[in-house]
């Protein structure tokens, strides 16, 4: 597919100071009209997801008790954003469906290739479906039961077996909206940000237009009518007493403590070239920004969100009840006997059950706006590799009738109700959430170490990149933003290894990433093998011919 | 015996010279180019006394000497455009109305393909390696006759050829695109053409189809959905199935043992399509990566014994 408007960023367009023309297009397929800026953004923002996934790891805020949102959301959306310039350049120079899986093939080797995008995009989202499914639960299910005062249903949802029901729910879900394509379910992503942007809008309006004082009040008296508990606000801040956290004053400050919380908002930043992986074959300097405008006004939408977010939260809600709300629930002590979702306290400033119901069903929207991608990825990654033969022929199996890719669904959905049923029923394991978010930085740092030796592995691919014409003092700021992004991955993944707030670095969780690169690299020297057998050589696949 | 094929290489150099060293490469014995051959970008090279201007990647280069002038113009030909050198009252001429820059095409397009033939001629050792080209929907009919002439290439559009007991049947018009193509019928009047071809094949069991388009609603017909003004819907995230019926159709009528397809380049799949084996290796052509098919054959039993798709 080649853009006409990026075709004349990539030949030339108008000559300078000329009117000549520079470039001569003729009649010829795929010579289509740049994509629309704004459906990049929005893939971006809710991929960042600020409710799915923002404010769900802001709870953990206590975990890192001296560190300050605010502070370190801003570090990371810096930070990330040199990430987004470093995958911009591979998304212009190696346009691809396949993202990592294509570019690290090409440009490093087949097997680092399949091992990092076979852990990163495709056995890493098993975990990622309990995850979800865990976060439908604490933010719809349960307020929205427990506000229309269905107990029993609320309370299971509680348990293992409820917890169960709903990640195998979230995994149905998924497994459906890929069977049945993106066509219709693009369309209601947009409806879904639209809709969610309007309930985030309307919990902005009622945080600021209620005092501290009002929300004391109305969590005293909704908790009492919906919870039975007395004096939810100040149970709640003595058993934060109790067990012996305090929150630090909201501010822009503890740089050093904000630091450790970067590892954690990976959770949610780390993602804004989620969607990015299909764009024109002719690339101009117009396709480099572009697509650079796309990922990173997506990542700093959510950033302002955040930070939005936080100066209300801290405005209405109060930042010592808000910290500590989430630290005695999360330390088993809480008032409030479900997880102190911030969408549900906004919704308790208006006395209405219908309008607090209404508000977390819209809210909802962020979660149904993303959660049919959750196995896109993985099935065009099962896809790539059943094509290299790597995988048997039969994974990439579409069913005739219903267009079902049946074989690669099977793979996702299995594992995946696996995991669930541990994440369910052992809750040690709830712990390693971000194994999540790890094991997909380390696909993100061989990605970013590609980048940064594009240039020299390929000369020719980089000189003919718009890419390459980005510089600063001279140097190409696309290597350079590899480099940092390998320091922003360095740093997480070092954080993550060595300090045991992030739940990363114990026994359990250790033998359970090595598993997958295992599981990854036995399904590699597997396939090498019996391809071999059958008189077929995989280092084949990217073994370049000569050109002379 | 072993067969390479690529397609859709719209005149990258680095691509055909690449094609041209992939028999030895694969060890294959024979390598057949699918269509689409032809670029579909001019850069003009403006020449004036002493210098020579040229703007690509929206740098402008003024240089002096040939030397630097063939550099740079090498450069555009790997990357499938055409670069035309022109004076500056020569390019103020060139228009739509009046054909000349339709004009000015056809003669780069041959030209270079007269250079590429020559170039084929030394590679593969006189015709010793058989090398079948087909025309595309992208590829204007000023093309068939110059190919047609080359002593070393086979130019395979709407005939059968017998490869050694195998007949590859070759069709580059495809169901109609938004582009208004050079080689394009509707599915009926595609379907027709087929059957003309088809028809000729005297042994549909040891039948290969090489058809520009790929067949409807296979994986290896997806392009990005397009809305009215020709702009990718949702983000460029929406697929659409864009292959031919009359092509499907044929497949599975006359279930030859292999079909092999371009036109769409970032459909690169494979597909089983009752016995048929059905191959669209894509293309990548602008990155200079030649993408392909390996696939052996056994001549005995008469079907795919082997099949790869590389990225050399």
């Amino acid at each position: 597919m080649a853009t006409v408007e990026e075709a004349a960023g990539a030949v030339g367009g108008k000559a300078a100071g000329s009117e000549a023309p520079t470039l001569f297009l003729r009649k010829a397929t795929g010579l289509v009209r740049g994509w629309s800026v704004r459906d990049a953004i929005v893939y971006a923002c809710l991929s960042t997801n600020i409710i799915t996934l923002g404010i769900y790891e802001f709870s953990f805020n206590s975990f890192i008790p001296k560190g300050q949102l605010l502070t370190a959301v801003l570090i990371s959306g810096v930070w990330v954003s040199f990430l987004v310039i470093a995958y911009t350049g591979l998304v212009v120079t190696i346009p691809r469906a396949g993202g990592d899986y294509v570019w690290q093939s090409r440009i490093l080797a087949g097997p680092i290739g399949f091992v990092f995008a076979a852990t990163g995009w495709w056995f890493i989202l098993w975990l990622w479906a309990p995850i979800y499914g865990s976060v439908l639960n604490v933010e719809l299910i349960q307020p929205v039961l427990y506000t229309l005062n269905a107990r029993g249903a609320a309370s299971y949802f509680g348990t293992h077996n409820g917890t169960f029901t709903i990640c195998l729910i979230t995994i149905a879900l998924a497994g459906v909206l890929v069977s049945v394509g993106m066509n219709g379910y693009a369309r209601i992503q947009k409806w879904c940000f639209a809709g969610g942007m309007v309930g985030f809008l309307v919990i902005v309006v009622l945080l600021l237009a209620y005092s501290h004082g009002s929300f004391v009040s109305s969590v005293n008296a909704e908790a009492h009518k919906i919870f039975g508990v007395s004096n939810a606000y100040g149970t709640t801040q003595a058993s934060a007493a109790k067990i012996g956290y305090s929150t630090p004053g909201f501010g822009l400050n503890s740089f050093g403590a904000s630091m450790l919380l970067v590892p954690m908002l990976m959770f949610y930043l780390l993602w804004p070239n989620w969607g990015t992986t299909l764009y024109g074959e002719v690339r101009g300097a117009s396709d480099f920004k572009r697509v650079f405008t796309g990922m990173f006004s997506g990542l700093w939408l959510t950033v302002i969100l955040s930070v939005v977010f936080l100066l209300l939260v801290d405005k209405t809600f109060g930042w010592s009840f808000y910290n500590n709300a989430n630290a005695t629930f999360w330390a088993g002590k809480g008032s409030i006997p479900i997880w102190p979702y911030p969408a549900m306290l906004a919704a308790w400033l208006v006395h209405n059950e219908a309008f607090q119901v209404i508000l977390l069903l819209v809210m909802s929207l962020w979660f149904f706006g993303w959660v049919g991608s959750l196995f896109l990825s993985s099935t065009r990654v099962i896809f790539a590799a059943a094509f290299d033969r790597v995988l048997p022929d039969s994974a990439a199996t579409v069913s005739e009738k219903r267009k079902v890719p049946m074989a690669s669904l099977v793979l996702m959905l299995l594992p995946a109700a696996g995991l669930s049923a541990v994440y369910a029923y052992w809750i040690k394991f709830q712990t390693y959430t971000l194994d999540a978010t790890l094991v997909i930085a380390v696909t993100y740092l061989v990605s970013a170490f590609a980048v940064v030796i594009l240039p020299w592995r390929k000369p020719e691919l980089w000189k003919a990149s718009a890419a390459s014409k980005f510089k600063i003092f001279g140097v190409p700021i696309v290597p350079v933003s590899g480099l940092v992004t390998m320091g922003l991955i360095i740093y997480n993944l070092y954080e993550w290894l060595s300090n045991s707030a992030y739940g990363v670095n114990n026994h359990g969780s250790l033998v359970f990433m090595a598993l997958l690169y295992a599981l990854a690299i036995v399904v590699y020297v597997a396939a090498r093998l019996i391809r071999k057998r059958q008189g077929i050589d995989l280092g084949l696949i990217n073994k370049e011919i000569p050109v002379e | 015996m072993k067969i390479f094929f690529a397609t859709d290489i719209h005149g990258s150099e680095v691509c055909w010279k690449k094609f041209l060293n992939s028999a030895a490469f694969y060890k294959a014995d024979m390598v057949i180019l699918g269509g689409d051959v032809t670029g579909k970008i001019m850069v003009p090279v403006i020449v004036r006394p002493g210098s020579f201007e040229v703007t690509l990647s929206g740098e402008t280069h003024v240089v002096e000497t040939e030397e630097e002038i063939r550099n740079i113009e090498q450069k555009i030909r790997n990357r499938g455009y055409y670069p035309t050198r022109i004076t500056p009252d020569e390019l103020g001429e060139l228009n739509e109305e009046d054909g000349s820059i339709d004009r000015r095409f056809t003669t780069e397009m041959v030209s270079t393909l007269d250079r590429w033939l020559d170039m084929a001629d030394a590679k593969l050792r006189g015709g010793e390696i058989p090398c079948i080209v087909n025309g595309g929907n992208d590829d204007t009919f000023e093309i068939d006759g110059v190919i047609e002439a080359s002593p070393c290439v086979t130019f395979a559009e709407g005939k059968v050829v017998n490869l050694d007991g195998f007949y590859l049947a070759s069709m580059g018009y495809t169901n109609p695109t938004p582009w208004d193509t050079f080689r394009e019928a509707p599915e009926v009047d595609l379907a027709k053409r087929i059957e003309e071809v088809v028809g000729q094949i005297p042994d549909m069991e040891r039948a290969i189809f090489n058809f520009h388009a790929p067949p409807f609603d296979t994986g290896l017909d997806d392009a990005p959905a397009l809305d009215a003004s020709l702009r990718p819907m949702h983000g460029g995230a929406v697929m659409k199935a864009v292959g031919s019926t009359a092509v499907r159709e044929a497949i599975l009528t006359h279930q030859p043992m292999l079909s092999v397809h371009g036109h769409i380049h970032e459909s690169r799949g494979i597909k089983k399509l009752g016995r048929t084996l059905a191959i669209n290796p894509g293309s990548v052509y602008t990155d200079g990566v030649l993408q392909g098919a390996v696939i052996d054959l056994n001549e005995k039993k008469g079907k795919v014994t082997r099949h790869i798709l590389v990225n050399g």
